[in-house]
Protein backbone atom coordinates (compact mmCIF):
# COMPACT_ATOMS: atom_id res chain seq x y z
CA UNK A 1 0.00 0.00 0.00
CA UNK A 2 2.71 2.30 0.66
CA UNK A 3 5.71 2.95 -2.16
CA UNK A 4 7.80 4.63 0.49
CA UNK A 5 8.29 5.50 4.09
CA UNK A 6 7.72 8.89 5.50
CA UNK A 7 9.45 10.76 8.30
CA UNK A 8 6.63 12.12 9.80
CA UNK A 9 7.18 14.94 12.56
CA UNK A 10 3.79 15.15 14.89
CA UNK A 11 3.17 18.10 16.95
CA UNK A 12 1.27 18.25 19.98
CA UNK A 13 0.53 21.62 21.55
CA UNK A 14 -1.10 20.59 25.36
CA UNK A 15 0.94 19.02 28.14
CA UNK A 16 1.16 15.57 27.16
CA UNK A 17 1.00 13.96 30.43
CA UNK A 18 -2.19 15.28 30.62
CA UNK A 19 -5.05 12.86 29.61
CA UNK A 20 -7.18 14.92 26.81
CA UNK A 21 -8.62 14.62 23.32
CA UNK A 22 -6.13 16.20 21.41
CA UNK A 23 -2.95 14.08 23.26
CA UNK A 24 -5.03 10.90 22.52
CA UNK A 25 -5.42 11.46 19.17
CA UNK A 26 -1.98 12.20 18.12
CA UNK A 27 -0.52 9.30 20.20
CA UNK A 28 -2.82 6.64 18.37
CA UNK A 29 -1.91 8.62 15.00
CA UNK A 30 1.26 8.01 15.62
CA UNK A 31 1.18 4.61 16.89
CA UNK A 32 -0.61 3.38 13.92
CA UNK A 33 1.74 5.32 11.12
CA UNK A 34 4.75 3.51 13.38
CA UNK A 35 2.76 0.34 12.86
CA UNK A 36 2.65 1.09 9.09
CA UNK A 37 6.25 1.07 8.92
CA UNK A 38 6.75 4.92 8.76
CA UNK A 39 9.26 7.15 10.75
CA UNK A 40 7.19 9.11 13.31
CA UNK A 41 8.41 12.00 15.80
CA UNK A 42 5.91 13.45 18.09
CA UNK A 43 7.21 16.84 20.14
CA UNK A 44 4.99 17.97 22.70
CA UNK A 45 5.33 19.55 26.40
CA UNK A 46 6.06 17.17 29.08
CA UNK A 47 5.98 18.41 33.07
CA UNK A 48 7.54 15.07 34.63
CA UNK A 49 10.02 13.65 32.32
CA UNK A 50 10.05 10.33 33.99
CA UNK A 51 6.63 9.38 32.79
CA UNK A 52 8.19 9.26 29.45
CA UNK A 53 8.07 5.88 27.93
CA UNK A 54 7.80 6.11 24.24
CA UNK A 55 11.09 6.73 22.29
CA UNK A 56 9.60 8.89 19.68
CA UNK A 57 8.34 11.21 21.56
CA UNK A 58 10.39 14.35 22.40
CA UNK A 59 9.90 16.79 25.56
CA UNK A 60 9.69 20.65 24.30
CA UNK A 61 9.85 21.68 27.73
CA UNK A 62 7.01 21.97 30.94
CA UNK A 63 4.08 23.36 30.14
CA UNK A 64 1.92 26.36 31.60
CA UNK A 65 -1.58 26.39 32.68
CA UNK A 66 -3.44 28.59 30.87
CA UNK A 67 -7.70 29.19 31.11
CA UNK A 68 -9.01 28.46 27.90
CA UNK A 69 -12.60 27.72 26.53
CA UNK A 70 -13.88 27.10 30.11
CA UNK A 71 -10.94 24.72 30.94
CA UNK A 72 -7.57 25.01 31.76
CA UNK A 73 -5.01 24.11 29.00
CA UNK A 74 -1.88 23.49 29.37
CA UNK A 75 0.67 24.88 26.75
CA UNK A 76 4.32 25.86 26.25
CA UNK A 77 5.70 29.45 24.61
CA UNK A 78 8.41 31.52 24.46
CA UNK A 79 11.95 31.63 23.52
CA UNK A 80 13.11 28.29 24.49
CA UNK A 81 10.37 26.57 23.22
CA UNK A 82 10.29 28.18 20.00
CA UNK A 83 14.06 27.38 19.56
CA UNK A 84 13.73 23.59 20.94
CA UNK A 85 11.19 23.04 18.34
CA UNK A 86 13.30 24.82 15.73
CA UNK A 87 16.11 22.29 16.79
CA UNK A 88 13.68 19.65 16.60
CA UNK A 89 12.51 20.19 13.03
CA UNK A 90 16.56 20.29 11.87
CA UNK A 91 17.57 17.20 13.17
CA UNK A 92 14.08 15.45 12.14
CA UNK A 93 14.99 15.30 8.60
CA UNK A 94 11.45 15.54 8.09
CA UNK A 95 8.71 14.68 5.01
CA UNK A 96 5.93 16.20 6.18
CA UNK A 97 5.06 18.10 9.53
CA UNK A 98 1.61 17.67 10.96
CA UNK A 99 0.77 19.89 13.50
CA UNK A 100 -2.67 19.63 15.88
CA UNK A 101 -4.09 22.78 16.84
CA UNK A 102 -1.76 25.59 15.44
CA UNK A 103 -4.72 28.16 16.06
CA UNK A 104 -3.83 28.48 19.88
CA UNK A 105 -0.44 29.73 21.68
CA UNK A 106 1.41 26.75 22.49
CA UNK A 107 4.11 25.04 20.19
CA UNK A 108 2.32 24.06 17.21
CA UNK A 109 2.15 27.30 16.34
CA UNK A 110 5.81 28.17 17.10
CA UNK A 111 6.85 25.27 14.40
CA UNK A 112 4.39 26.87 11.91
CA UNK A 113 6.53 29.93 12.23
CA UNK A 114 9.65 27.93 12.38
CA UNK A 115 9.38 25.68 9.37
CA UNK A 116 8.90 25.81 5.27
CA UNK A 117 7.94 23.08 3.59
CA UNK A 118 4.88 20.03 3.37
CA UNK A 119 2.87 20.94 6.61
CA UNK A 120 -1.06 19.98 7.70
CA UNK A 121 -2.43 21.43 10.35
CA UNK A 122 -5.46 19.32 12.02
CA UNK A 123 -7.75 21.65 14.13
CA UNK A 124 -9.98 20.17 16.77
CA UNK A 125 -11.59 22.74 18.50
CA UNK A 126 -14.75 24.94 17.84
CA UNK A 127 -14.75 28.08 20.46
CA UNK A 128 -17.77 30.14 20.47
CA UNK A 129 -15.72 33.09 22.09
CA UNK A 130 -14.60 34.34 18.83
CA UNK A 131 -13.83 38.30 19.52
CA UNK A 132 -11.46 36.64 21.82
CA UNK A 133 -9.83 34.67 19.14
CA UNK A 134 -10.69 37.59 16.49
CA UNK A 135 -8.48 40.28 17.98
CA UNK A 136 -5.29 38.19 16.74
CA UNK A 137 -6.55 36.79 13.91
CA UNK A 138 -5.11 38.88 11.47
CA UNK A 139 -1.31 38.08 13.21
CA UNK A 140 -2.40 33.97 13.18
CA UNK A 141 -3.55 34.48 9.44
CA UNK A 142 -0.57 34.06 7.92
CA UNK A 143 0.83 31.41 9.57
CA UNK A 144 -2.50 28.90 9.18
CA UNK A 145 -2.06 29.95 5.36
CA UNK A 146 1.43 28.65 5.82
CA UNK A 147 0.02 24.88 5.90
CA UNK A 148 -0.51 23.00 3.27
CA UNK A 149 -3.60 21.26 3.97
CA UNK A 150 -6.17 21.93 6.69
CA UNK A 151 -8.20 18.91 8.42
CA UNK A 152 -11.10 19.91 10.96
CA UNK A 153 -12.26 17.02 12.86
CA UNK A 154 -15.62 17.72 12.96
CA UNK A 155 -18.70 20.26 10.95
CA UNK A 156 -17.76 22.45 14.49
CA UNK A 157 -14.43 23.12 14.09
CA UNK A 158 -14.58 23.36 10.11
CA UNK A 159 -17.23 26.71 10.94
CA UNK A 160 -14.92 27.95 13.92
CA UNK A 161 -12.00 27.62 11.66
CA UNK A 162 -14.09 29.57 8.29
CA UNK A 163 -15.02 32.32 10.69
CA UNK A 164 -12.08 33.03 11.98
CA UNK A 165 -9.90 32.40 9.20
CA UNK A 166 -11.90 32.46 6.39
CA UNK A 167 -10.14 29.12 5.02
CA UNK A 168 -11.72 25.85 4.34
CA UNK A 169 -10.15 22.38 5.91
CA UNK A 170 -11.33 18.76 4.55
CA UNK A 171 -13.40 17.36 7.52
CA UNK A 172 -12.13 13.96 8.99
CA UNK A 173 -13.15 12.70 12.36
CA UNK A 174 -11.16 11.75 15.16
CA UNK A 175 -10.14 7.98 15.32
CA UNK A 176 -10.47 5.25 17.83
CA UNK A 177 -9.69 1.50 18.17
CA UNK A 178 -13.15 -0.22 17.17
CA UNK A 179 -11.39 -3.57 17.68
CA UNK A 180 -10.65 -2.83 21.51
CA UNK A 181 -14.01 -1.55 22.30
CA UNK A 182 -16.18 -4.02 20.51
CA UNK A 183 -14.06 -7.18 22.25
CA UNK A 184 -15.15 -5.73 25.78
CA UNK A 185 -17.89 -7.79 27.57
CA UNK A 186 -21.91 -6.29 27.65
CA UNK A 187 -24.03 -5.25 30.12
CA UNK A 188 -25.21 -8.85 30.95
CA UNK A 189 -21.80 -9.42 32.92
CA UNK A 190 -22.54 -7.05 35.41
CA UNK A 191 -25.02 -8.62 37.81
CA UNK A 192 -28.08 -6.45 39.38
CA UNK A 193 -30.19 -3.29 38.41
CA UNK A 194 -29.75 -0.78 35.15
CA UNK A 195 -26.08 1.30 34.80
CA UNK A 196 -26.39 4.41 33.84
CA UNK A 197 -22.79 5.88 32.84
CA UNK A 198 -21.08 9.69 32.78
CA UNK A 199 -17.43 10.24 31.78
CA UNK A 200 -15.21 13.00 32.20
CA UNK A 201 -14.22 15.86 34.27
CA UNK A 202 -17.29 16.16 36.07
CA UNK A 203 -16.16 18.97 38.08
CA UNK A 204 -16.47 21.12 34.86
CA UNK A 205 -20.26 22.01 34.85
CA UNK A 206 -19.45 22.55 30.45
CA UNK A 207 -19.30 18.77 31.04
CA UNK A 208 -23.05 18.68 32.38
CA UNK A 209 -22.85 16.55 35.59
CA UNK A 210 -25.00 19.17 37.35
CA UNK A 211 -27.80 18.38 34.69
CA UNK A 212 -27.77 14.51 35.16
CA UNK A 213 -28.02 14.86 38.87
CA UNK A 214 -30.88 17.30 39.00
CA UNK A 215 -32.75 15.03 36.51
CA UNK A 216 -31.71 12.07 38.72
CA UNK A 217 -34.43 12.17 40.99
CA UNK A 218 -37.12 11.52 38.69
CA UNK A 219 -34.86 8.41 37.16
CA UNK A 220 -35.03 6.93 40.38
CA UNK A 221 -38.65 7.35 40.99
CA UNK A 222 -39.38 5.53 37.48
CA UNK A 223 -36.74 3.11 38.10
CA UNK A 224 -36.27 2.68 41.71
CA UNK A 225 -33.52 0.09 41.23
CA UNK A 226 -30.81 2.26 38.67
CA UNK A 227 -27.40 3.59 39.26
CA UNK A 228 -25.26 6.45 37.95
CA UNK A 229 -21.79 5.55 37.61
CA UNK A 230 -19.35 8.67 36.99
CA UNK A 231 -15.78 7.44 35.62
CA UNK A 232 -13.32 10.04 35.46
CA UNK A 233 -11.06 12.60 37.48
CA UNK A 234 -12.18 15.18 39.97
CA UNK A 235 -13.23 15.19 43.82
CA UNK A 236 -16.74 12.96 44.22
CA UNK A 237 -17.48 15.24 48.08
CA UNK A 238 -17.63 18.60 46.28
CA UNK A 239 -19.93 17.41 43.98
CA UNK A 240 -22.31 15.00 46.22
CA UNK A 241 -22.33 17.77 48.97
CA UNK A 242 -25.03 19.35 47.04
CA UNK A 243 -27.13 16.29 46.60
CA UNK A 244 -30.03 14.93 49.08
CA UNK A 245 -28.22 11.52 50.36
CA UNK A 246 -31.19 9.48 49.40
CA UNK A 247 -30.20 10.57 45.87
CA UNK A 248 -26.52 10.18 46.29
CA UNK A 249 -27.29 6.23 47.47
CA UNK A 250 -27.77 5.65 43.54
CA UNK A 251 -24.82 7.18 42.40
CA UNK A 252 -20.89 5.93 42.12
CA UNK A 253 -18.04 7.43 41.59
CA UNK A 254 -15.16 5.18 39.59
CA UNK A 255 -12.31 8.19 39.72
CA UNK A 256 -10.07 8.45 36.84
CA UNK A 257 -9.98 5.54 34.36
CA UNK A 258 -7.19 3.80 32.40
CA UNK A 259 -7.94 2.44 29.08
CA UNK A 260 -8.96 -0.97 29.28
CA UNK A 261 -11.07 -0.14 32.55
CA UNK A 262 -12.68 2.59 30.23
CA UNK A 263 -13.52 0.14 27.85
CA UNK A 264 -14.70 -2.30 30.12
CA UNK A 265 -16.81 0.29 31.54
CA UNK A 266 -18.46 1.72 28.83
CA UNK A 267 -19.56 -2.05 27.99
CA UNK A 268 -21.12 -2.51 31.32
CA UNK A 269 -23.74 0.23 30.92
CA UNK A 270 -26.82 -0.24 30.21
CA UNK A 271 -27.12 3.25 29.05
CA UNK A 272 -24.09 6.26 28.39
CA UNK A 273 -25.57 9.90 28.76
CA UNK A 274 -23.56 13.12 27.66
CA UNK A 275 -24.85 15.52 29.34
CA UNK A 276 -22.64 18.49 27.94
CA UNK A 277 -23.69 22.04 27.49
CA UNK A 278 -21.49 22.78 25.04
CA UNK A 279 -17.51 23.94 24.09
CA UNK A 280 -17.79 20.20 22.46
CA UNK A 281 -15.98 20.04 18.98
CA UNK A 282 -16.06 16.26 18.06
CA UNK A 283 -17.24 14.11 21.61
CA UNK A 284 -14.82 10.91 20.97
CA UNK A 285 -15.91 9.33 23.71
CA UNK A 286 -19.91 9.24 22.17
CA UNK A 287 -18.28 7.43 19.36
CA UNK A 288 -16.22 5.00 21.90
CA UNK A 289 -19.21 4.31 23.52
CA UNK A 290 -21.06 3.50 20.42
CA UNK A 291 -18.24 1.07 19.45
CA UNK A 292 -18.07 -0.84 22.69
CA UNK A 293 -22.55 -1.35 22.19
CA UNK A 294 -23.43 1.13 24.85
CA UNK A 295 -26.86 2.92 23.81
CA UNK A 296 -26.26 6.67 23.75
CA UNK A 297 -28.37 9.35 24.98
CA UNK A 298 -26.53 12.92 24.07
CA UNK A 299 -27.81 16.70 24.72
CA UNK A 300 -28.55 18.27 21.26
CA UNK A 301 -25.28 20.74 21.16
CA UNK A 302 -24.21 20.30 17.10
CA UNK A 303 -21.17 18.28 17.90
CA UNK A 304 -23.24 15.28 19.38
CA UNK A 305 -26.37 15.91 16.85
CA UNK A 306 -23.45 15.81 13.95
CA UNK A 307 -22.00 12.85 15.41
CA UNK A 308 -25.37 10.90 15.72
CA UNK A 309 -26.74 12.35 12.93
CA UNK A 310 -25.49 8.93 11.07
CA UNK A 311 -28.09 5.81 11.16
CA UNK A 312 -30.26 6.05 13.92
CA UNK A 313 -26.78 5.66 16.49
CA UNK A 314 -28.43 7.69 19.54
CA UNK A 315 -31.18 9.86 20.88
CA UNK A 316 -30.39 13.17 22.03
CA UNK A 317 -32.48 15.92 24.44
CA UNK A 318 -32.86 19.35 24.33
CA UNK A 319 -29.57 20.95 25.93
CA UNK A 320 -29.72 21.80 29.98
CA UNK A 321 -33.24 20.50 29.99
CA UNK A 322 -33.59 18.05 33.18
CA UNK A 323 -36.77 17.62 32.60
CA UNK A 324 -36.31 16.57 28.83
CA UNK A 325 -33.32 14.56 29.92
CA UNK A 326 -35.44 12.73 32.73
CA UNK A 327 -38.36 11.63 30.60
CA UNK A 328 -35.34 10.26 27.37
CA UNK A 329 -33.85 8.54 30.29
CA UNK A 330 -36.77 7.04 31.29
CA UNK A 331 -38.66 6.13 28.50
CA UNK A 332 -34.93 4.21 26.97
CA UNK A 333 -34.68 2.37 30.27
CA UNK A 334 -38.45 1.33 29.58
CA UNK A 335 -37.90 0.18 26.31
CA UNK A 336 -35.61 -3.37 26.42
CA UNK A 337 -35.76 -3.92 22.75
CA UNK A 338 -35.14 -0.08 21.67
CA UNK A 339 -32.16 -0.21 23.89
CA UNK A 340 -30.78 -3.19 22.16
CA UNK A 341 -31.74 -1.77 18.43
CA UNK A 342 -29.56 1.57 19.28
CA UNK A 343 -26.22 -0.66 20.56
CA UNK A 344 -26.15 -2.34 17.47
CA UNK A 345 -26.89 0.41 15.18
CA UNK A 346 -23.80 2.38 17.28
CA UNK A 347 -21.84 -0.57 16.96
CA UNK A 348 -22.26 -0.02 13.08
CA UNK A 349 -22.17 3.48 12.79
CA UNK A 350 -18.44 3.64 14.99
CA UNK A 351 -16.77 1.69 11.97
CA UNK A 352 -16.26 5.28 10.67
CA UNK A 353 -14.66 6.49 13.09
CA UNK A 354 -11.87 3.38 12.91
CA UNK A 355 -8.10 4.44 13.13
CA UNK A 356 -8.01 1.95 10.00
CA UNK A 357 -10.02 4.20 7.80
CA UNK A 358 -8.99 7.66 9.34
CA UNK A 359 -5.03 7.02 9.15
CA UNK A 360 -5.99 6.32 5.64
CA UNK A 361 -7.50 9.47 4.88
CA UNK A 362 -5.36 11.65 6.78
CA UNK A 363 -2.45 9.53 4.95
CA UNK A 364 -4.44 11.13 1.23
CA UNK A 365 -4.07 14.67 2.74
CA UNK A 366 -0.04 14.06 3.34
CA UNK A 367 0.15 12.93 -0.65
CA UNK A 368 -1.50 16.07 -1.48
CA UNK A 369 0.27 18.39 0.84
CA UNK A 370 3.96 16.90 -0.16
CA UNK A 371 3.28 17.42 -3.51
CA UNK A 372 5.70 20.22 -4.61
CA UNK A 373 7.56 19.86 -1.31
CA UNK A 374 10.94 18.53 -0.90
CA UNK A 375 12.38 17.56 2.93
CA UNK A 376 10.97 19.98 5.58
CA UNK A 377 13.43 23.03 6.71
CA UNK A 378 13.47 25.91 8.86
CA UNK A 379 13.33 29.22 7.78
CA UNK A 380 15.60 32.13 8.26
CA UNK A 381 16.80 31.92 12.12
CA UNK A 382 15.90 35.11 13.97
CA UNK A 383 13.04 36.61 11.81
CA UNK A 384 10.75 38.27 13.45
CA UNK A 385 7.58 37.17 12.74
CA UNK A 386 5.82 40.79 12.87
CA UNK A 387 8.37 41.89 10.67
CA UNK A 388 7.76 39.40 8.61
CA UNK A 389 3.92 40.26 8.43
CA UNK A 390 4.74 44.00 7.67
CA UNK A 391 6.81 43.43 4.25
CA UNK B 1 -42.08 54.34 84.00
CA UNK B 2 -41.95 50.90 82.31
CA UNK B 3 -43.19 52.37 78.89
CA UNK B 4 -40.58 54.98 79.07
CA UNK B 5 -37.94 52.03 79.60
CA UNK B 6 -39.25 50.46 76.59
CA UNK B 7 -39.65 53.85 74.41
CA UNK B 8 -36.17 54.01 75.13
CA UNK B 9 -35.37 50.48 74.01
CA UNK B 10 -36.81 50.74 70.45
CA UNK B 11 -35.50 54.05 70.07
CA UNK B 12 -32.00 52.41 71.04
CA UNK B 13 -32.45 49.22 68.62
CA UNK B 14 -33.69 51.74 65.71
CA UNK B 15 -30.43 53.85 66.44
CA UNK B 16 -28.71 50.05 66.50
CA UNK B 17 -30.22 49.28 63.03
CA UNK B 18 -29.29 52.23 61.56
CA UNK B 19 -26.08 52.61 62.47
CA UNK B 20 -25.31 49.09 61.28
CA UNK B 21 -26.77 49.94 57.80
CA UNK B 22 -24.56 53.24 57.62
CA UNK B 23 -21.83 50.70 58.56
CA UNK B 24 -22.56 48.08 55.77
CA UNK B 25 -23.12 51.47 53.43
CA UNK B 26 -19.98 52.53 54.23
CA UNK B 27 -18.18 49.14 53.24
CA UNK B 28 -19.89 48.97 49.67
CA UNK B 29 -18.80 51.98 49.18
CA UNK B 30 -15.21 50.79 50.07
CA UNK B 31 -15.49 48.01 47.82
CA UNK B 32 -16.55 50.18 45.02
CA UNK B 33 -13.62 52.55 45.39
CA UNK B 34 -11.12 49.53 45.96
CA UNK B 35 -12.56 47.70 42.96
CA UNK B 36 -12.23 50.72 40.86
CA UNK B 37 -8.54 51.64 41.94
CA UNK B 38 -7.62 47.64 41.00
CA UNK B 39 -9.34 47.98 37.61
CA UNK B 40 -7.88 51.20 36.14
CA UNK B 41 -4.48 48.97 37.93
CA UNK B 42 -5.58 46.15 35.23
CA UNK B 43 -6.11 48.36 32.30
CA UNK B 44 -2.66 49.72 32.68
CA UNK B 45 -1.57 46.23 32.91
CA UNK B 46 -3.80 45.20 29.37
CA UNK B 47 -1.93 48.31 27.66
CA UNK B 48 1.22 47.53 29.03
CA UNK B 49 1.06 44.34 27.95
CA UNK B 50 0.00 45.61 24.37
CA UNK B 51 3.36 48.01 24.42
CA UNK B 52 5.06 44.98 25.33
CA UNK B 53 4.25 42.61 22.54
CA UNK B 54 4.96 45.97 20.28
CA UNK B 55 8.16 46.35 20.75
CA UNK B 56 9.33 43.37 22.30
CA UNK B 57 10.38 40.55 19.52
CA UNK B 58 8.60 37.83 20.59
CA UNK B 59 7.67 33.81 19.66
CA UNK B 60 4.11 34.10 18.00
CA UNK B 61 2.37 32.26 20.84
CA UNK B 62 3.59 33.97 23.25
CA UNK B 63 2.39 37.25 21.57
CA UNK B 64 -0.49 35.84 20.63
CA UNK B 65 -1.49 34.97 24.32
CA UNK B 66 -0.34 38.47 25.13
CA UNK B 67 -2.62 40.28 22.60
CA UNK B 68 -5.27 38.25 23.35
CA UNK B 69 -5.41 38.48 26.81
CA UNK B 70 -4.75 42.09 27.11
CA UNK B 71 -7.63 43.29 24.24
CA UNK B 72 -10.46 40.80 25.71
CA UNK B 73 -9.11 42.90 29.46
CA UNK B 74 -9.63 46.23 27.69
CA UNK B 75 -12.83 45.79 26.27
CA UNK B 76 -15.04 42.79 27.95
CA UNK B 77 -17.17 43.21 31.67
CA UNK B 78 -15.71 41.87 34.45
CA UNK B 79 -17.55 38.56 34.47
CA UNK B 80 -16.09 37.55 30.53
CA UNK B 81 -13.04 38.54 30.87
CA UNK B 82 -11.67 36.56 34.43
CA UNK B 83 -10.42 34.16 32.10
CA UNK B 84 -8.22 36.82 29.90
CA UNK B 85 -7.06 38.54 33.20
CA UNK B 86 -5.41 34.81 34.43
CA UNK B 87 -3.86 34.11 31.11
CA UNK B 88 -2.62 37.86 31.33
CA UNK B 89 -1.21 37.41 34.84
CA UNK B 90 0.65 33.92 33.57
CA UNK B 91 1.79 35.18 30.35
CA UNK B 92 3.42 38.44 31.90
CA UNK B 93 4.92 36.53 34.87
CA UNK B 94 6.35 33.93 32.43
CA UNK B 95 8.00 37.29 30.57
CA UNK B 96 9.35 38.70 33.60
CA UNK B 97 11.21 34.99 34.60
CA UNK B 98 12.16 35.02 30.90
CA UNK B 99 13.68 38.35 30.65
CA UNK B 100 15.08 37.97 34.68
CA UNK B 101 16.85 34.70 33.56
CA UNK B 102 18.17 36.31 30.13
CA UNK B 103 16.13 33.87 27.67
CA UNK B 104 14.36 37.22 26.20
CA UNK B 105 15.58 40.84 25.92
CA UNK B 106 12.75 43.53 27.04
CA UNK B 107 13.25 47.09 26.95
CA UNK B 108 13.97 48.26 30.61
CA UNK B 109 11.98 50.88 31.25
CA UNK B 110 8.78 48.67 30.14
CA UNK B 111 10.34 46.12 32.22
CA UNK B 112 10.50 48.01 35.45
CA UNK B 113 7.22 49.31 34.46
CA UNK B 114 5.68 46.28 34.40
CA UNK B 115 7.43 44.99 37.89
CA UNK B 116 6.43 48.18 39.31
CA UNK B 117 2.53 47.98 38.26
CA UNK B 118 2.50 44.23 39.24
CA UNK B 119 3.21 45.40 42.81
CA UNK B 120 0.78 47.51 43.02
CA UNK B 121 -1.76 45.10 42.00
CA UNK B 122 -0.69 42.68 44.12
CA UNK B 123 -1.50 45.13 47.05
CA UNK B 124 -5.11 46.37 45.07
CA UNK B 125 -5.56 42.75 44.91
CA UNK B 126 -4.84 42.53 49.24
CA UNK B 127 -7.06 45.88 49.54
CA UNK B 128 -10.00 44.73 47.55
CA UNK B 129 -10.07 41.36 48.65
CA UNK B 130 -10.25 42.29 52.29
CA UNK B 131 -13.39 44.63 51.63
CA UNK B 132 -14.92 41.95 49.62
CA UNK B 133 -14.62 39.64 52.83
CA UNK B 134 -15.34 41.88 55.33
CA UNK B 135 -18.83 42.85 53.33
CA UNK B 136 -19.44 39.07 53.12
CA UNK B 137 -18.67 38.76 57.07
CA UNK B 138 -21.06 41.80 57.94
CA UNK B 139 -23.73 40.47 55.77
CA UNK B 140 -23.65 37.06 57.13
CA UNK B 141 -24.60 37.86 60.47
CA UNK B 142 -28.45 37.30 61.33
CA UNK B 143 -29.69 41.17 61.94
CA UNK B 144 -27.96 42.03 58.75
CA UNK B 145 -29.85 39.26 57.43
CA UNK B 146 -33.78 39.79 59.36
CA UNK B 147 -33.67 43.19 58.23
CA UNK B 148 -32.26 43.49 55.11
CA UNK B 149 -30.08 45.90 55.82
CA UNK B 150 -27.90 45.64 52.80
CA UNK B 151 -30.86 46.29 50.65
CA UNK B 152 -30.70 45.34 47.11
CA UNK B 153 -27.07 46.01 46.83
CA UNK B 154 -25.29 42.78 45.23
CA UNK B 155 -22.81 40.61 47.31
CA UNK B 156 -19.55 41.23 45.90
CA UNK B 157 -17.86 38.44 44.71
CA UNK B 158 -14.46 37.68 44.28
CA UNK B 159 -12.76 36.57 41.14
CA UNK B 160 -10.61 33.68 40.69
CA UNK B 161 -7.93 35.68 38.49
CA UNK B 162 -7.76 37.51 42.25
CA UNK B 163 -6.66 34.85 43.94
CA UNK B 164 -3.33 33.69 41.53
CA UNK B 165 0.10 35.19 42.58
CA UNK B 166 1.64 37.21 40.45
Amino acid sequence: MISKPLRIGMVCPYGWDVPGGVQMHVRELAEHFIAQGHYVSVIAPVSDEDAITDSWLVNAGRPVPIPFNGSVARVLFGPIAASRVRQWIVQGDFDLLHMHEPGIPSISLLACWAAEGAMVGTFHASTPKMRAIASVGPLIEPMIEKLSARIAVSEMAQATLNNLYGTEAVVIPNGIDTTRFREAKGPGSVPGGLRIGFLGRFEENRKGLPLLLEALPRIIKAHPGVELVVAGPGDPARVLAKVDPQVARHVKFLGRLSEEEKVAFLASLNLYIAPNTGGESFGIILAEAMASGAPVLASNIPAFVDLLSVGDSGVTFISEDAADLARKVNDLLSNRPRLQQLAENGVEAAIRFDWGSVATQIMSVYEVAMTGHGKVAVGSENASWKKGRER
Amino acid sequence: MTYVALLLLVLLFMWYLSFSAARLDRLHHRVETSWEHLDALLQRRAALALEISHQTDLDPATDFLLMQSAYVSREEAIVDRNDAERSLSESLKFLRESARSGELTISVRLLDELTALTEKITLAIKIHLEAVNSVAKLRSRPIYRLFHLAGKAKLPRIYSFEEDSL
